[in-house]
């Protein structure tokens, strides 16, 4: 008797617990499974019989399962719009992590009249959001003739000052030795910008993209405003339209086939999430971003 | 899994305050011309796309413009008919809801979640992956899946609820409570963020101050209650901050989950400008709703900083 207390005890301690707080640990553990049940729900849904879904047993895990919701997924133009959400996401990132990583190893590390103003200037612009700018934005475009192309998908998007931001604050905190050395054998400064100090901010460059990449990844407003016809839409514009019937929207097919379009559309954002962790919590609590 | 790197890094904005010794050797460099060729990249797209439309917008505010034709200068008219505009005082009316719903719920959910995951204990990085994982999907999924749980006769939630002895709710159908469905969905999706700035300030905390608390016989409410709260003030108050902000632009779940309906009942500002832009070509109009929304925005922000600043002198 005593010693199986002893070994609860043991057991607790190499877990860095007390008696006290397993209540709170158990709390803590029920809440984050609870957390991810809609998750559950969804991928449990996608897998069913349509006859199976609005029924009124809960059946978390079907009792027969098909792959049909997906086919039936594959029957809209999502190819299309996953190639249209790949293209704007991958050259917009690009695109902002690249100028930024300029911009903000230029801000860190280069004496010029109007830097410290210029910086400012980024910082105030996170004040204004989004929306104020959309509606002009898209006057715009409609005038000059870019409603539903890629370059309006992707333009207004690159500029995002928490990659100048990430960068700048990198070169601040890290020694300079290595790129006057470069310059001292007399390379270029875009050639030392390019060989020596990108590949040193790399830890930045990674945070930077990851965040930046799920930001324009589940962009929602600019690509709804812009995509005129089915053939520009993105893949969570797109995929709204499985939304069931409520206000204007119609329901195209049930809530098994709308739930195998959201797990397809939340797989690449979950296992990216999944893997490049570090980075996304590293530059979340550096900067405190909001899309 | 969710390992907290040493948020170490300064979170504050480092305005360029540098050490006299330092500044002396910045002068005594020449001055790089080139800088203004490494910042033309990133800052002529932002000019063009971030700081023009703010200015054009003002602009078109007081116009009256569609697609079609010239825009035709109409002064103050399009903010007087906002005003007078009930379904405009109605989304602003309703935003102010969501706000009241969603912010405390976001910051309790997030620093709950935060202090009961904080330590390392069994299968706490699991936990932590968990609550984060909502922010990083689109509002699509978002909404879609809570459409579904939302659902009034099938819906999980309703189901659940029904055990408990109440009835079901018709969440997104009802006026009465369509707001507070497109809220849970709301909050589910943005605990991540706060949680995440949580568990960053909670990790800061000096082990030897709880430590020292411990020595002393505090029990576990004291410590949270005259320590760890008062450590993490700033965070809490930029958490509420952030939140404020973001709820108050408050778009892609209610145009997935209900499109502002039944009858304008989840209607926000945004949408409704979206729908006046898009929908009604009235650009000149939209833009002066916009302006409006900044204007509340920021108003909103300063209000929040003064009482949070009188809070902590007293």
């Amino acid at each position: 008797m005593k010693s199986a207390r002893l070994d609860l005890m043991q057991i607790l301690k190499d877990r860095n617990m007390t008696i006290a707080d397993i209540p709170l640990w158990l709390i803590g553990m029920f809440i984050a499974f609870l957390w991810s049940l809609p998750f559950v729900w969804m991928v449990s849904t996608s897998f069913k019989l349509p006859q199976d879904v609005m029924t009124k047993d809960i059946e978390w895990l079907p009792h027969r399962f098909t792959f049909g919701n997906y086919t039936k997924v594959f029957e809209y133009p999502i190819l299309h719009w996953a190639f249209n959400s790949i293209v704007q996401a991958t050259v917009s990132t690009g695109l902002c992590v690249f100028f930024g990583a300029m911009a903000g190893y230029a801000l860190a590390r280069m004496r010029f009249p109007g830097n410290g103003l210029l910086f400012a200037i980024f910082v105030a612009s996170l004040m204004i959001p989004a929306e104020v700018t959309v509606v002009p934005l898209l006057l715009a475009i409609i005038k000059i003739g870019w409603a539903s192309s890629y370059k309006a998908l992707i333009l207004p998007t690159v500029g995002n000052v928490f990659s100048v931001y990430v960068f700048r604050q990198f070169f601040l905190g890290f020694p300079r030795e290595l790129e006057e050395a470069a310059r001292m054998d007399g390379a270029s400064p875009f050639r030392t910008f390019i060989l020596v100090a990108l590949p040193l901010a790399r830890a930045p460059a990674i945070a930077a993209t990851v965040i930046i990449f799920t930001l324009n990844w589940n962009n929602f407003l600019w690509p709804l405003l812009v995509s005129f016809n089915d053939e520009m839409k993105t893949l969570p514009v797109g995929i709204a339209q499985f939304a069931p019937v409520v206000g204007s929207h119609t329901q195209l097919e049930g809530f098994s086939v709308a739930m195998a379009a959201v797990t397809i559309l939340s797989v690449p954002s979950l296992l990216l999430f999944f893997f490049l962790q570090k980075y996304f919590i590293q530059g979340i609590s550096q900067g405190g971003v909001k899309s | 899994m969710v390992e907290l790197a040493h948020s170490g890094q300064p979170s504050k904005v480092d305005l360029s305050i540098k050490s006299d010794l330092s500044l002396a050797q910045e002068r005594a460099r020449p001055i790089d011309w080139i800088g203004y060729v490494f910042v033309s990249f990133f800052t002529v797209p932002f000019l063009l796309f971030n700081i023009l439309p703010v200015l054009f917008g003002s602009y078109i505010a007081f116009t009256e413009w569609s697609i079609v034709g010239k825009p035709r200068w109409v002064g103050l008219a399009n903010f007087r008919a906002a005003l007078s505009d009930d379904w405009v005082v109605n989304a602003f009316h309703n935003v102010l809801l969501y706000g009241l719903i969603i912010v405390p719920g976001v910051t309790v959910f997030g620093l709950l979640a935060a202090l009961l995951v904080n330590q390392r204990w069994p299968l706490s990085a699991l936990a932590r992956t968990l609550f984060f994982s909502p922010y990083v999907v689109s509002a699509t999924v978002i909404g879609l899946i809570w459409v579904w749980l939302l659902d009034t006769q099938y819906g999980l939630v309703n189901h659940y609820l029904g055990y408990l002895g109440i009835g079901n709710i018709e969440w997104l159908t009802s006026t009465n409570w369509s707001l507070v469905g497109v809220s849970i969905a709301s909050i589910w999706w943005d605990m991540g963020l706060a949680f995440i700035l949580f568990l960053a300030a909670l990790q800061d905390i000096p082990r030897d101050l709880i430590e020292a608390a411990l020595v002393d016989g505090t029990n576990r409410f004291q410590r949270l209650f005259f320590i760890v709260l008062p450590m993490i003030r700033p965070v809490i108050s930029m958490v509420i901050t952030l939140q404020m902000i973001s709820t108050l632009r408050i778009f892609s779940q209610v145009y997935v989950m209900t499109d502002g309906g039944p009858a304008g009942s989840s209607d926000s500002p945004i949408h409704y400008i979206y729908d006046a832009a898009v929908v009604r070509h009235t650009f000149g109009y939209a833009s002066a709703i916009a302006v409006l929304l900044f204007a509340v925005i920021v108003v909103l922000t300063i209000v929040l900083r003064v009482v949070i600043k009188e809070k902590n002198r007293t």
